[in-house]
């Protein structure tokens, strides 16, 4: 019994690290390009929920910042990738390290440095039962990300657009020739990451506040994609969840005999897990002939 | 009169009259280095923490008229709060300056702190800090570093006298990050407290930043502390752990150091704040009867700024500079403004308090071990004081 409050906690924080993974593992999938700025994605979404929050409740001003970060996934896609279509994916990839500096400094400059709160929050819907509680934070994660999951599964795996992602994943060359339109579908992949940073951005800022320190959650995505594999969307939930949890039943049994250790725990098991399966837990296996 | 002599007298005019940037423009200017977290994640701190260093360096030029006749001058880079980034600036600053011109730089964070600590001993450089960091306030190994208040320990022994005075034989948790800053008073609090009949029944090691605070909570219920002392987050922490206490229903109360003493804490854990205690050892911006805080609204206001709430980054940078002018002042007036003659007066200013901005600078082993305690009051949105200065030997 006392295992369980531990395990529902750490449930409810793996459902926010999923959430926080889907919008970098979508573009690994249709693009194969590490989203370095990702942690900016997030950032740069929270703020645009935080300023609509000011005059709106903030669940109305969540759904109005979707959008506007759709929208600005756009821009970045238009301004940073579409230029470096066709060319080696490092180029990308390098772009958004640029990309991840030049959001910094634009925040700073947009929205200042000092510290900021978000004047109402989400509906309580914490609830408590025996001794255990679970927190509004929680429920919400599994709320928003667990229909979120499910869709970008359907859109991936059943829908003709999941097709043609993959299809571009498979050769970005091989599909401009085709006809497949690339430039468009790549656009909707970059909005959709946008938006889905926001959401899970948003979701961390309203429990803690929202400040550039904002940038460091970004960190968490790398190990939750590497572990469910770069190019998987169900992976990435799972390893969250199971991360989550991990964490937790670290913090409660190994923190008192090895203070500290559980910052070591995500890193740990990535790289344990990439000595058995070097994909990650759900990774597709690239089989290359020489 | 030859040139030269018509020149003097025109500055000493010129200075006699008021007109100190006349003045100035002959005499080489002091300089102050100042390495601050103007950008990553405690940007919040460095960017509030500039604008009390530039207003003080203003007040001091324009309303003190200067250094001796000499142009009191802020030489600013960012760090970026990296040790690395700092280090950097640093060296750029001190081979940059001239050695006669640079007399004082101050660091931002407890890592950049010690990483520079023996070059600025070396250099006999006039150093301080943004961090509290004990290690840091020893004359011997350190005799040029200061700690503009007191220790990160001195905070501590405030924080478990205070529990000693509210309860007989407490227990006591400890919650501090993964970092220097947070585990720097760790040792001392152990050592501590059983010497005040207390006994510490939890330590929860944390990274800097959280996205979920359930398990550290859910353990400091199974430990069932009266009292939790949080250190080493500046903001980053405090609030969710705060709410998530509420929510799981700790009964324990919360406490925690000067870096946790901002009112965006309340702001960020709303009702959850309520009670948390903290110290702090400057006035805040709204205890209006402090001449130090009257003199800052007045030239802001004189110079068009806005004159809303201020930080306690803002209020302690503008403490500094003005302790560090102040030594320079008495230095000149010495005839000894250079390096070694600033370290001398910043030993001897003990009845300085910067305009009340601080209980005064008697440095005991160059730190300053007077802090009080206030205590959040979600209602009004501020930090009441709830003793008078706590002298901490």
């Amino acid at each position: 019994m006392d295992i369980l409050p531990y395990l529902l906690g750490g449930l409810g924080n793996g459902a926010l690290y999923s959430l926080l993974a889907l919008g970098f593992v979508l573009v690994y999938r249709a693009t194969s390009v590490v989203n370095f700025a990702i942690g900016e994605f997030l950032l740069v979404g929270a703020y645009l929920t935080y300023t609509l929050s000011l005059r709106l409740p903030l669940s109305l001003a969540l759904l109005l910042a979707l959008p506007l970060a759709f929208l600005f996934g756009l821009l970045v896609e238009r301004g940073f990738v579409r230029p470096l279509l066709g060319r080696n994916v490092v180029a990308v990839i390098m772009a958004t390290i640029g990309l991840a500096a030049a959001l910094d400094g634009g925040v700073l400059l947009v929205w200042g440095a000092d510290l900021k709160y978000f004047p109402t929050g989400l509906p309580e819907l914490g609830f408590g039962l025996g001794g255990l509680y679970l927190s509004s934070r929680a429920v919400w994660s599994f709320l928003l990300g667990a229909p979120t999951a499910l869709f970008l599964l359907w859109l991936l795996q059943k829908s003709r657009y999941g097709v043609l992602v993959r299809a571009i994943s498979e050769s970005e060359v091989a599909a401009l020739a085709l006809g497949i339109p690339t430039r468009r579908l790549l656009a909707l992949v970059w909005g959709l990451s946008g938006a889905l940073a926001t959401l899970a951005g948003a979701m961390v800022a309203v429990a803690g506040g929202l400040g550039p320190n904002l940038v460091l959650m970004g960190l968490k995505v790398f190990p939750v994609a590497i572990l469910g594999g770069l190019d998987s969307v169900g992976g990435a939930v799972v390893a969250g969840l199971f991360l989550g949890v991990i964490e937790a039943l670290s913090q409660r049994f190994l923190e008192p005999l090895l203070p500290g250790f559980t910052e070591a725990v995500p890193f740990l098991l990535v790289f344990l897990v990439l000595l058995v399966r070097p994909y990650g837990l759900f990774g597709q296996r690239e089989i290359e002939r020489v | 009169m030859k040139r030269r002599e018509v020149l003097k007298t025109g500055i000493g005019v010129a200075a006699a009259l008021g007109i100190p940037h006349i003045a100035f423009s002959q005499a080489r200017p002091v300089k102050v280095g100042l390495l601050l977290p103007l950008t990553g994640p405690f940007a919040f701190a460095g960017q509030a923490g500039l604008e009390g260093f530039r207003d003080a360096a203003e007040y001091v030029n324009e309303v003190l008229g200067g250094i001796g006749g000499r142009r009191f001058e802020l030489v600013v880079e960012d760090t970026g709060y990296d040790v690395a980034k700092a280090t950097a600036a640093f060296n750029r600053i001190v081979s940059r300056e001239r050695p006669e011109e640079l007399l004082f730089v101050y660091g931002d964070s407890t890592g950049t702190a010690k990483a520079l600590a023996p070059e600025v001993t070396r250099l006999g450089l006039p150093f301080s800090a943004t961090s509290f960091s004990s290690e840091l306030a020893d004359p011997e190994k350190y005799p040029t570093i200061y700690v503009f208040g007191p220790t990160y320990n001195d905070m501590f022994e405030a924080l478990l006298r205070q529990i000693r005075r509210t309860k007989g034989r407490a227990r006591v948790a400890l919650v501090y990050s993964n970092t220097e800053f947070g585990r720097d008073p760790i040792p001392y609090a152990k050592k501590r407290a059983p010497e005040l009949k207390m006994e510490i029944v939890h330590e929860e090691v944390t990274p800097p930043s959280l996205t979920d605070a359930t398990p550290i909570v859910l353990n400091l219920r199974r430990a069932n502390p009266d009292f939790v002392l949080l250190q080493g987050y500046a903001l980053s922490a405090e609030p969710l752990i705060l709410r998530t206490a509420r929510e799981q229903g700790l009964k324990a109360s919360f406490m925690g150091t000067y870096y946790s003493a901002e009112l965006a804490l309340i702001q960020r854990a709303g009702p959850a704040a309520e009670g948390f205690i903290v110290t702090y050892h400057n006035p805040y911006w709204y205890d209006s009867l402090n001449q130090g805080v009257q003199e800052l609204r007045r030239f802001r206001q004189s110079k068009g700024r806005d004159v809303s709430y201020r930080t306690t980054y803002y209020m302690g940078g503008a403490a500094a500079i003005f302790t560090i002018a102040e030594a320079m002042r008495r230095a000149a007036q010495a005839g000894k403004l250079n390096r070694a003659g600033l370290a001398e007066y910043l030993e001897k200013i003990s009845d300085y308090t910067a305009f009340g901005l601080s209980q005064g600078y008697r440095f005991v082993n160059h730190r300053l071990p007077y802090t009080k305690l206030y205590r959040a009051n979600v209602k009004d949105g501020r930090f009441d004081a709830i003793t008078d200065w706590i002298t901490l030997g």
